[in-house]
């Protein structure tokens, strides 16, 4: 046994190590030289997550015992740490715009959103409970502060501080459940939950099971555990929104699917009938209280949510097929928000954000902003022949098949509700008579759209580019 | 590559090379448009894209792209090729803004319905039949007019809500087949599947609401009025025909014993519907409602064919949806130039057209003859073959539905009397005749008419096959 750390150790880690190196030398920067710091902070970021992604995409797969009880490098979780880096770095991308638009008295918003990051970087690799819980409350605990960054805006308190609460008590859920599981399998990894299962205290197993899926049902903002999101969402930076809109929630989806689908198949049909009890009311409550948004980021949140119920499908069919359809659909869903929220970046100007009125009429005055931003609410609303159609597909082909006949069902007249509001809004952008609301010129934020919608077209016209993952 | 993938490529190519067209007068582009859009058509009758296309899209979930051309897709996919040009041309374009996005549009919606009329992949089907609703919708929505947007949503979301459970039922095929959307083999085993009853109700409810049948046409009316006239044009010619197709395409040979055991509650809607149109028809004191209620009636008169499950009146069925697209296309053609003349569709404030007007009369004249089915035109053979069918099944019925071809004589010469005829009202400046870019769209389409009335033999023998292919028995 090697208990040394090799060079490949490195190398696989490398992800993680260079983005704890990039966020001190952000905070430390800022510290020292604030004026310079706030010039080329953003430019540094965005180069050192391309670079992060770069190291990624050819990091090794490490088998050193000293890590792999901890953290799992290979298929899934290789695939996490790519998406939860595109997902920074458009983040990075689309703050640039925010920030100079705002400009908010203190610098350290890519040093909280770097750390953020890191920490979602570690759900999606964990292999054991503590990893996890270390990586949640890590993003958590930068997010709080991301939200309340902008400390003038009236909403910003609120939704950091609600967020904060909810989201302590989430970690408590979380940390319970935690301590329960360890008490029955007598360890935190998840390779041993498996045997945990069988064991002999089905009680204590099942109860601990149970309140880490609460812990995690609350950060993925799943009905009745939603009520923070639209508030939370609404009071945040844009930049923020999108970034808990499209990582906060893949990474809640990713500590499930590593529980759940990857560690434990299947465990206990129980488990698989509780979260089919909740993608109910997730997708009908959502769908229908999306109806009556006017404000974009509250539009999100519900949508959010109400994607959320969609993906909740494969976790409780929680067949082997469950995991490629949940990925697939948390691409589609993540392109298309950024890429709407990319949009909705250039018309970002006062701390309310965009409403509908702001929206009305745009294709008269950027034919480009609104056909992207049109064919991004197509894709959510999962209208063929965009790819969302065939994401929904795959989750309701995986959800039929292990029998969830009327879940399905439920889940295709959501749709229909989903199609009502999304195509409401998308006829706001062809209405005939145009808002004046401002409209800003910012060249990330075009490039994060530009890149968004061409991979919605060519994953629309060719969706096995995408299956290569899988 | 294959001439049935270029074909179904084409149109897409082309609303790119639209859009990139530099900026120029409304005009120019729609004569770019029109000469575009016969491009397909020619290479469709040159090169007889008569092949086959299958690569592997989704392999997860089993789809393919898989388009191939057989009979019943060459009649309809020809009508599309044919129907698109009539469109462009039907543009009034001194008034149209954003022609780039709607001539983007229209081509898009052609590519999209040749993949619907050709799909061999039940995915695929769906995702055409889905797909053809976007571009539909944002024609209405940007180009209409009395409340486009109302008019658009109310159009999507009844689509939306006819065919979203059809999802659900082609899923629930995918897995009763063996996890494939081949269609040929789907066919084999659909009747036999489980739910098949609710699965060939959720096919029927939605090819019904696309056509209409009656009582799913609520959302005709409105739209046909306040879609512009080439929208108008596309969606009486070419949508209508989606759920025909449906019926030829799936219902019929996928759940044939169900269709005849439904024959005796769809036929006498159909034939209800036929004449309900035709009374409507009657009442309308607007001329482009008279003509959407009459192109109510007339897909009603075929779905009354493909209901009573006769060879005979399937083929007349299948004849009368292409003569129907000409015919309906070449009304609202007509409608379209009348209404860019007289600045409105109402009966009332103008007549005696005809004096001052006498081409635009004598052709509205041979269109609305070919309309109702005029010996030697296109429809008569189509509802002589129809009836013909009917009556062996069921006298009765045909007896009931021979009545409409009356009442079409009753209300479409109403409206060539009020408009054309009468006592003339006094001249005004705006009233031209047809000018020669008219004529050069008109003559051939009378010139279609009266071929297929007069010679339908080549096409007929086309509809034959495709009915063979359905196994209709006699």
């Amino acid at each position: 046994m090697n208990a040394q750390l090799q060079g490949v150790d490195f190398a696989a880690l490398a992800p993680l190590l260079f983005l704890t190196v990039l966020a001190l030398a952000l905070l430390l920067w800022e510290t020292f030289s604030s004026a310079t710091a706030r010039k080329w902070a953003p430019l540094a970021t965005v180069i050192g997550l391309a670079a992060a992604l770069v190291l990624a995409y050819q990091a090794p797969v490490s088998t050193n015992p000293l890590l792999t009880p901890w953290l799992n490098f290979e298929g899934v979780s290789r695939f996490f740490t790519l998406f939860f880096l595109t997902v920074g770095l458009s983040t990075a991308l689309l703050a640039v715009p925010f920030l100079k638009q705002f400009d908010p008295p203190r610098g350290e918003f890519y040093f909280f959103l770097v750390a953020a990051l890191f920490g979602l970087i570690l759900i999606g690799m964990s292999a054991d409970f503590l990893t996890l819980f270390i990586g949640l409350e890590t993003l958590s605990v930068a997010l709080y502060i991301l939200c309340g960054y902008m400390k003038k805006w009236e909403y910003s308190q609120e939704s950091a501080l609600k967020y904060f609460l909810m989201g302590s008590l989430a970690a408590a859920f979380l940390l319970y459940g935690i301590a329960l599981v360890y008490g029955a399998a007598g360890t935190t990894q998840f390779s041993a939950l498996k045997t945990a299962a069988q064991g002999s205290m089905p009680g204590l197993f099942l109860t601990g099971i149970a309140l880490i899926t609460v812990g995690l049902a609350f950060k993925a903002a799943l009905v009745p555990f939603h009520v923070w999101a639209p508030d939370v969402y609404d009071g945040a930076p844009n930049p923020v929104t999108a970034f808990m809109a499209v990582g906060t929630k893949a990474g809640a989806f990713a500590a499930f699917a590593l529980i759940f689908l990857v560690a434990l198949p299947r465990f206990d049909d129980l488990w698989n009938e509780l979260i089919a009890l909740l993608a109910y009311p997730t997708l009908i409550y959502a769908n229908f209280v999306a109806l009556r948004q006017t404000q974009l980021r509250r539009f999100f949140a519900y949508s959010g949510i109400s994607h959320a119920g969609f993906m909740l499908l494969p976790l409780a069919a929680g067949t082997p097929e469950a995991l490629p359809a949940l990925l697939f659909y948390l691409v589609v869903y993540a392109l298309s928000t950024i890429g709407a929220f990319a949009i909705l970046a250039f018309l970002d100007t006062s701390s309310e954000g965009v409403t509908f009125d702001d929206l009305r009429g745009l294709y008269s005055r950027s034919p480009y902003l609104a056909a992207g931003l049109a064919l991004a609410l197509l894709t959510l609303a999962g209208i063929p022949p965009t790819i969302g159609f065939f994401a929904k597909f795959y989750l309701f082909k995986v959800a039929y098949q292990a029998g969830y006949t009327t879940l399905v069902i439920v889940a295709l007249l959501t749709t229909i509700l989903s199609a009502y509001y999304y195509l409401r809004l998308v006829g706001i952008l062809f209405s005939a008579t145009p808002s004046e609301a401002p409209i800003r010129k910012s060249r990330s934020a075009a490039l994060v759209a530009t890149l968004a919608v061409a991979g919605l077209v060519a994953l629309s016209v060719y969706p096995k580019l995408l299956t290569i993952f899988e | 590559m294959s001439p049935l993938f270029i074909l179904f490529a084409i149109p897409f190519l082309l609303a790119l090379l639209i859009a990139l067209t530099p900026q120029t007068t409304a005009r120019r582009l729609k004569i770019y448009a029109f000469i575009l859009s016969l491009i397909p058509l020619i290479y469709f009758f040159v090169v007889e894209p008569n092949s086959e296309v299958k690569i592997p899209w989704f392999p997860n979930l089993g789809v393919n792209f898989h388009l191939s051309f057989d009979s019943l897709s060459q009649i309809f996919v020809g009508l599309v090729l044919l129907i698109v040009p009539v469109a462009i041309a039907s543009v009034a374009s001194d008034k149209m803004e954003h022609s780039h996005t709607f001539y983007f549009l229209v081509f898009l919606l052609e590519g999209l319905l040749i993949g619907l009329f050709t799909s061999r992949d039940l995915a695929f089907f769906t995702l055409f039949w889905e797909a053809t609703l976007i571009p539909l919708y944002f024609i209405i929505a940007q180009w209409g007019k009395h409340h486009p947007q109302r008019t658009a949503l109310k159009f999507l979301i009844y689509m939306i809500a006819g065919s979203a459970l059809m999802i659900a039922a082609v899923l629930a095929l995918y897995f009763a087949g063996g996890q494939t959307f081949d269609m040929d083999r789907l066919r084999q085993v659909a009747e036999n599947v489980p739910q098949a009853k609710w699965i060939f109700a959720i096919f029927l409810l939605a090819f019904a609401v696309k056509t209409p049948l009656f009582p799913f046409h609520a959302w005709l009316p409105d739209t046909y009025c306040n879609a512009p006239t080439p929208g108008t044009i596309l969606l009486s010619a070419l949508l209508s025909k989606a759920g025909i197709y449906g019926l030829l395409r799936i219902a019929m040979p996928f759940f044939p014993n169900m269709m005849q055991a439904a024959a005796p509650y769809l036929v006498p809607l159909a034939i209800f519907g036929v004449l309900y149109g035709s009374f409507a028809a009657w009442m309308q004191k607007d001329y482009k409602r008279l003509i959407a209620y009459s192109s109510f009636a007339h897909v009603n008169f075929i779905l009354a064919a493909l209901f009573a499950w006769s060879a005979m009146a399937t083929t007349g069925g299948i004849y009368q949806a292409l003569n129907h697209g000409i015919t309906i296309a070449s009304l609202f053609l007509v409608a379209g130039w009348l209404e860019q003349r007289i600045g409105t569709t109402a009966f009332g404030p103008v007549h005696g057209l005809a004096q001052f007007m006498p081409y635009l009369a004598w052709v509205a004249l041979v269109f609305v003859l070919s309309s109702v089915a005029l010996p030697s035109t296109n429809s008569f053979v189509g509802e002589l073959l129809i009836l013909l069918g009917l009556f062996k099944q069921n006298p009765w019925a045909a007896a009931v539905l021979a009545t409409a071809v009356i009442w079409a004589v009753v209300y479409m010469l109403r409206w060539m009397q009020k408009i054309f005829f009468e006592k003339p009202s006094f001249y005004q400046e705006k009233w031209r005749d047809l000018g020669l870019k008219e004529f050069s769209i008109a003559l051939p389409l009378i010139a279609i008419i009266f071929w297929l009335g007069i010679y339908p033999a080549p096409v007929l023998k086309q509809a034959e096959a495709a009915t063979a292919e359905i196994e209709v028995k006699s």
